[in-house]
């Protein structure tokens, strides 16, 4: 039984290798922890998830184009997306660069994400307008957020490179 | 005849059945991340799964009992509360998820907000449960939960490279932009989606609620062998159309609107139609199933009298704890916390509840007390133990896994 087997000896010099052992797996998980947050950080998690929600909505878009997706489907789709979108800005407003160069990037990620909300505007009154009238076309909704999708991957490729 | 027609609509049933709103989301953003990388854990999840479930048939079926009541009386109070705690509050997490869901496939369909839609939700199940005749229920659901079928039709009208796909199921890797601990935290989620505990009380509860006895046991069997399996294949094509559709899009999935993009983007507005109907009847029926598995839990721990089977006068205190289940579930909702983070969550939390629900279920299952010459195979037991192991070590992962990952994000 395990219970009444004798302790082995411990090993020497095992100790002092079991704490570097934990002192090695608690710098890699600061690491990991810094590594996600702070401004930069925070901005490009925040780029990734919009753009992701961008290129939602163009496929939604496309597909309702096509007559593949319904209204009602379309325009949840797209308030999902937006949803999203919205949640990225909230997070990157809260955060407070020390740094001029760190207030940059957040200046930079709320107008791209402030001209992706007005991408999305267009596009979900398209949809509401059933392409009639002086209303924004699906087409125009798409060139919106093709030009938001556009920003978004220079921004992001910017914060994946500093 | 008459047999092969039951065993069939119990088969289909359990196809139909298997899939609920914690399979739907985890495959696709499982698909949308990590392609089919991850299609290996389906496959254990559902030996898993087909190996407890049926265990905990044939205690129903020997016993006469439910499993949970053999459980209490067999491992004590202690042991019965650690169970029910654990198993319960997944449960009450699960029913608040699958409302949820239940509502946002009906915003899908007709664009009215899906926070109006769960009241109305959460009535029909209530409804449901207390007029409704349990094989009726559990074969309707199940049957147009089929239509699901056509993510599998979807793939194959995406057509995509097969042996792309192939190459990610079978050589798993983890993709560019992930980490390595997020490829393990969803493989964790996927896992706990696949055995999630209620399955397993609503399977031996129904065997009850059915009045199985050993004469059963083939027809169980099969629709835990047969069905089950077919199930998983269906969570596979739903991680497969977003493998195909969104990765190379480069959506990651966030919400129930762009799971159902990839069949739109195969089948058209006819596989949108078959798409909705089916994710809501999986939703409204696992809602079903995770309510009553609240009420068959509580009452079966206390000693209550339970089971459809009866009339709701004469199983007050079951019928109260399931309303009361559903007016937590209502209330979490009305909070606005998205029904999605919330499926997110209870896979996973199931996952680290599992060893306080199997563990009891292959102790039971070996007691010649309750199941005669029924106990456990040698080779049953073998591996029993083998996916106990793999219980533990995920439920003990979990946690830190969501720590360093950031629940996945």
């Amino acid at each position: 039984m395990v219970l009444n087997t004798p302790a082995s000896p411990p090993l020497r010099g095992s100790r002092p290798r079991r704490r570097l052992s934990v002192t090695v797996l608690c710098a890699g998980l600061a690491v990991l922890v810094v590594g996600c947050s702070g401004v930069s950080g925070s901005v490009a998690s925040a780029v990734k998830d919009s753009s992701s929600a961008v290129a939602t909505a163009r496929l939604a878009l496309r597909q309702d184009m096509e007559g593949k997706l319904t209204r009602a489907a379309t325009a949840t789709t797209l308030d999902d997306a937006l949803r999203e979108v919205d949640t990225g800005r909230s997070t990157v407003q809260k955060l407070s660069p020390a740094t001029r160069e760190d207030r940059d990037t957040q200046r930079q990620a709320l107008e791209a994400l402030d001209a992706c909300a007005a991408a999305f505007a267009t596009a979900r009154a398209a949809v509401s307008a059933d392409d009639v009238g002086s209303a924004p076309t699906t087409a125009d909704g798409d060139r919106a957020l093709a030009a938001a999708q556009d920003a978004l991957n220079q921004l992001g490729d910017k914060a994946g490179g500093t | 005849m008459k047999r092969l027609l039951g065993v069939a609509l119990g088969i289909l049933t359990a196809i139909g059945g298997f899939v609920d709103i914690g399979d739907l989301v985890t495959n696709a953003v499982v698909g949308s991340r990590f392609g089919l990388s991850l299609v290996w854990v389906v496959a254990v999840g559902v030996v898993g799964i087909c190996l407890f479930a049926n265990m905990s048939g044939r205690v129903a079926a020997a016993s006469g009992r439910a499993t949970f009541e053999v459980i209490r009386e067999r491992l004590g109070p202690r042991a019965g509360l650690a169970n029910l705690s654990a198993s319960f509050l997944i449960n009450l997490m699960t029913v608040t998820a699958e409302i949820g869901g239940v509502a946002l496939a009906l915003q899908l369909a007709s664009s009215v907000h899906y926070l109006l839609w769960i009241p109305v939700a959460a009535v029909a199940v209530w409804l449901v449960i207390w007029r409704v005749k349990f094989s009726i229920m559990e074969n309707v659901t199940g049957l147009l939960g089929l239509t699901l079928i056509v993510f599998a039709v979807a793939l194959f009208l995406l057509k995509p490279d097969w042996g792309v796909l192939a190459g990610q199921a079978l050589a798993p890797a983890v993709p560019d932009g992930e980490t390595v601990p997020t490829y393990w935290y969803y493989a964790i989620a996927l896992f706990g989606a696949a055995m999630t505990p209620y399955e397993v009380f609503f399977f031996s509860s129904g065997a009850v609620e059915e009045g199985w006895t050993v004469k059963d046991l083939v027809q169980s069997r099969l629709n835990v062998l047969v069905g089950f399996p077919l199930g998983g294949l269906l969570s596979v094509a739903i991680a497969g159309c977003a493998a195909v559709v969104l990765l190379p899009a480069g959506i990651a999935v966030t919400s129930l609107s762009q799971v159902i993009l990839p069949v739109a983007e195969g089948a058209g507005k006819l596989g949108l139609a078959f798409v909705l109907v089916g994710v809501v009847a999986a939703t409204f029926g696992a809602a079903l199933e995770t309510t009553l598995s609240s009420g068959y839990t509580l009452a079966q721990f206390f000693g209550w009298s339970w089971g459809k089977f009866r009339r709701p006068v004469q199983a007050a205190r079951f019928h109260l704890a399931m309303i009361i289940c559903l007016l937590v579930g209502l209330a979490v909702l009305a909070t606005g916390v998205d029904p999605v983070l919330v499926t997110e969550y209870s896979v996973v939390f199931s996952a680290i509840a599992l060893p306080l629900t199997y563990l009891p279920i292959l102790i039971v299952s070996n007691d010649p007390q309750y199941m005669g010459q029924h106990v456990n195979g040698r080779a049953v037991n073998v591996l029993g133990m083998a996916y106990l192991v793999i219980i533990l070590v995920a439920s003990l992962a979990a946690i830190p896994l969501m720590i360093v990952t950031g629940a996945g994000s």
